[in-house]
C-alpha cells in the first residue's frame, strides 16, 4: 500500500512540474496575447489596458500560482479567441478522443493476442510468414494514410459509409460509434501489427523455459501449455507496450481526427495553435499528460499485480 | 563488415535503394518543373506523360513527389542528427556520472519520453511558429530523450566495466574515456536506434505537414500533398495514393534494413 502511495505522489509532482514547464513555455514566447490579438497597428494604450484586463501585467509567479489554483477547482481559464471558458470547450471534446482511443485499443487488443498466439503456435509456418510479412508491411503505413485509403474504397468505392458524415454522441451515440470504426482500425492497424511482432517473439523465448517442459510432462495439451502458462509470462512486455501506446494513439487521433473530420480534443488543440489560443493549448497538453502519467501509474500496479515477484520488495 | 544475406536486408537494401535513387535523381532533375501550373492538365490520371498525374493545379506530381521525398529525407536526417548529438552528450555524461544531475535530468526525461513526439513536436511547434526549419527542430528536440534513454543506460553498463577503470588508471581524463573508450562500444546500438528514429522522424514529419505545420508550400511535401488531394479523392485518388505509397516504400525499406541487419 505504501509504494502505491508514493507511486501517486511522485506522479502528482511530476504533473506538478509539467505544469509549471507548459505555463514557462508560453512565457518566453515573444509577444504576448493582448499584443497578438489586437493586431499590429493597435496603439500602445489599447495593449496595455488588454494586458490589465486579462491579467497579463501581473508578476510571473503570482499568475501561474492563481492558474493553478484555478485548475484544481476545475478553471482552466478563458480562450482567447472563443471567449468561453477552456474547462467547458475541453470538457465537451474528451469523450470523442477517448471513445476513439479505447476503441483502438479494444482492438488492437482483440486482433492481437490471438494472431500472435496463432503465428507462434505454427511459427515458421506459411501462415506464420505471410503474418511476419503483413506485419512489416502494416508497421511502415502512417495511420493517417490508412485512414485516407479507407475513405476512398469504403466511403467513395463501395459507399458503405458518408465520409465526413459525423454524428455527435449527444445526437445518435449508435451512429456516432460506427462513425468512430474506421478511424479506429486506422489508429490500431500499425499498434496491432507491433503488439504481434512483439507477443509472438515473447511466447517463442518463452516456449523453451524448464516450465513449460515441465507443464508438457505433467500431460497438459499445446493449447493448456500455451494459455495457462505462456500467455501469462509473455503478456508483460506487451503491457509496457500497451501503456505505451496509449499515449501514441491519443497522438494518432489527433491525425487521424483531421482525416475523417471529427471535431476531437485534435481538432480544439490544431485550431488553438493556430490562433495562437494559448489557455487553450495549456489546458489540453497537461490533459494529455495526465492520461499519459496516469497510464504509466497503472501499467506499474498492473506488474505488481500480475508478476509477485515485485511485490516482494 | 559482414555480409547481411538474409531475406529482409535485401529486400530493404533495394526498397531503400529505389527510394535512394528517386531523391538523388531529384536533386539533379526533375521531369517537369515543381511549381509550373497547367489548366489543361488539371488532376489528370496518369499517363506517359505525367506517370504519376497532376495535382489540383496541373502541376506534375512525381516532380512534386520527388521533390517532397527530398525535403522528407532531408528533415529526418538533420532530425535524428539534433536527437543523436544532443542524446548521446545528455546521455553520457548522465550515465557515466550519476549523481543528483542524472536523478533530474532522467525524471524529466522519463516525462518527455512517454510522450509521443509528434505531440511533443506540435507543442515545440506552437512554441516556435511554422516551417520546415521549426519543424527540424522541433522533431530534433522531441527526440533527444528517447537517444539520450538508451545511450544513458549503455554509458552506465560499460563504465562498470573494467578496461574503465584501466583507463582511467592510465590518466585518462573523463572526457577522454566517455568519448574515446566507452562511445565506440555503444555504437552497434546507437547505431540501430538512429535507424528507427529516422524512420520515426519520416513518419513524424509526414504526419505534421499533413496538419499543415511543416513545409510550406510552394514547396512539395508527401503529407501536405496528402491532406490537398483529400478533397480531390473522389475524382484523383492516385493524388493521394502516390504520395502515400512512397512514404510507405521509404519507411518500410529502412525498417527492414534495420531488421536485416540486427539479424546478421
Amino acid at each position: 500500500m505504501k509504494v502505491y502511495l508514493r507511486k501517486a505522489i511522485s506522479m502528482l509532482l511530476t504533473l506538478l512540474a509539467v505544469s509549471f514547464i507548459v505555463f514557462a513555455a508560453f512565457e518566453i514566447i515573444p509577444g504576448d496575447a493582448a499584443s497578438s490579438r489586437l493586431g499590429s497597428n493597435a496603439t500602445q494604450a489599447s495593449v496595455e489596458a488588454l494586458r490589465h484586463e486579462m491579467g497579463l501585467d501581473r508578476p510571473f509567479l503570482l499568475r501561474y500560482f492563481s492558474w493553478l489554483g484555478g485548475c484544481f477547482r476545475g478553471n482552466l481559464g478563458t480562450s482567447y479567441s472563443y471567449h468561453m471558458p477552456v474547462a467547458g470547450m475541453i470538457l465537451e471534446k474528451i469523450p470523442i478522443t477517448v471513445t476513439l482511443t479505447i476503441l483502438s485499443m479494444l482492438l488492437t487488443m482483440a486482433v492481437s493476442v490471438p494472431l500472435a498466439l496463432l503465428s507462434a503456435k505454427y511459427a515458421n509456418s506459411r501462415l506464420d510468414r505471410a503474418v511476419y510479412a503483413g506485419n512489416q508491411f502494416l508497421m511502415a503505413v502512417p495511420s493517417f494514410f490508412l485512414g485516407i485509403l479507407m475513405t476512398w474504397v469504403f466511403g467513395m468505392v463501395l459507399r458503405w459509409f458518408k465520409p465526413g458524415g459525423y454524428v455527435s454522441y449527444k445526437k445518435d451515440f449508435g451512429a456516432f460509434l460506427g462513425y468512430l470504426i474506421l478511424p479506429s482500425v486506422a489508429i490500431a492497424i500499425p499498434k496491432c501489427a507491433m503488439s504481434v511482432k512483439l507477443l509472438r517473439s515473447a511466447i517463442l523465448s518463452e516456449a523453451n523455459r524448464d516450465y513449460v517442459r515441465t507443464a508438457y510432462s505433467r500431460g497438459l495439451s499445446t493449447m493448456e501449455v500455451l494459455y495457462r502458462h505462456v500467455l501469462k509470462n509473455a503478456l508483460m512486455p506487451l503491457i509496457t507496450f500497451w501503456g505505451m501506446a496509449v499515449a501514441d494513439m491519443i497522438a494518432g487521433s489527433i491525425v487521424v481526427e483531421q482525416v475523417f473530420n471529427i471535431p476531437g480534443l485534435g481538432r480544439i488543440l490544431l485550431t488553438s495553435i493556430a490562433n495562437r489560443d494559448y489557455p487553450v493549448v495549456e489546458a489540453v497538453i497537461l490533459l494529455i499528460a495526465a492520461v499519459v502519467l496516469l497510464m504509466n501509474l497503472l501499467v506499474d500496479l498492473l506488474y505488481r499485480r500480475i508478476d509477485p515477484r515485485l511485490r516482494a520488495e | 563488415m559482414k555480409k547481411y544475406r538474409n531475406f529482409n536486408f535485401i529486400c530493404g537494401a533495394v526498397l531503400t535503394g529505389f527510394c535512394l535513387l528517386i531523391v538523388l535523381t531529384g536533386l539533379i532533375r526533375t521531369p517537369y518543373d515543381t511549381t509550373a501550373m497547367s489548366v489543361a492538365d488539371r488532376l489528370s490520371a496518369p499517363s506517359f506523360a505525367h506517370w504519376m498525374g497532376c495535382d489540383n493545379y496541373g502541376r506534375d506530381i512525381l516532380s512534386r513527389v520527388m521533390e517532397g521525398m527530398r525535403n522528407t529525407v532531408w528533415i529526418a536526417l538533420l532530425t535524428v542528427a539534433i536527437g543523436t548529438l544532443s542524446g548521446v552528450v545528455i546521455g553520457a555524461v548522465c550515465g557515466y556520472f550519476g549523481g543528483l544531475l542524472d536523478d533530474i535530468l532522467m525524471r524529466v526525461n522519463d516525462v518527455l519520453f512517454s510522450f509521443p513526439s509528434i505531440l511533443l513536436a506540435l507543442v515545440i511547434i506552437s512554441l516556435l511558429g511554422t516551417g520546415s526549419l521549426n519543424v527540424t527542430l522541433a522533431l530534433g528536440i522531441a527526440f533527444i530523450p528517447s537517444f539520450a534513454r538508451i545511450v544513458r543506460s549503455e554509458v552506465k553498463k560499460q563504465s562498470a566495466l573494467e578496461y574503465v577503470e584501466s583507463a582511467r588508471l592510465m590518466g585518462a581524463g573523463h572526457l577522454r574515456v566517455i568519448f574515446v573508450h566507452i562511445l565506440p562500444n555503444i555504437l552497434p546500438v546507437l547505431l540501430s536506434s538512429v535507424m528507427i528514429g529516422f524512420n520515426n522522424a519520416v513518419l513524424a514529419e509526414a504526419g505534421l505537414s499533413y496538419l499543415g505545420v511543416g513545409v510550406q508550400p510552394p514547396q512539395a511535401s508527401l503529407g501536405r500533398m496528402l491532406s490537398e488531394a483529400q478533397s480531390y479523392l473522389f475524382t484523383a485518388p492516385w493524388y493521394a495514393i502516390f504520395p502515400g505509397l512512397m512514404i510507405v516504400l521509404m519507411v518500410l525499406g529502412f525498417a527492414l534494413l534495420a531488421e536485416g541487419m540486427t539479424e546478421a
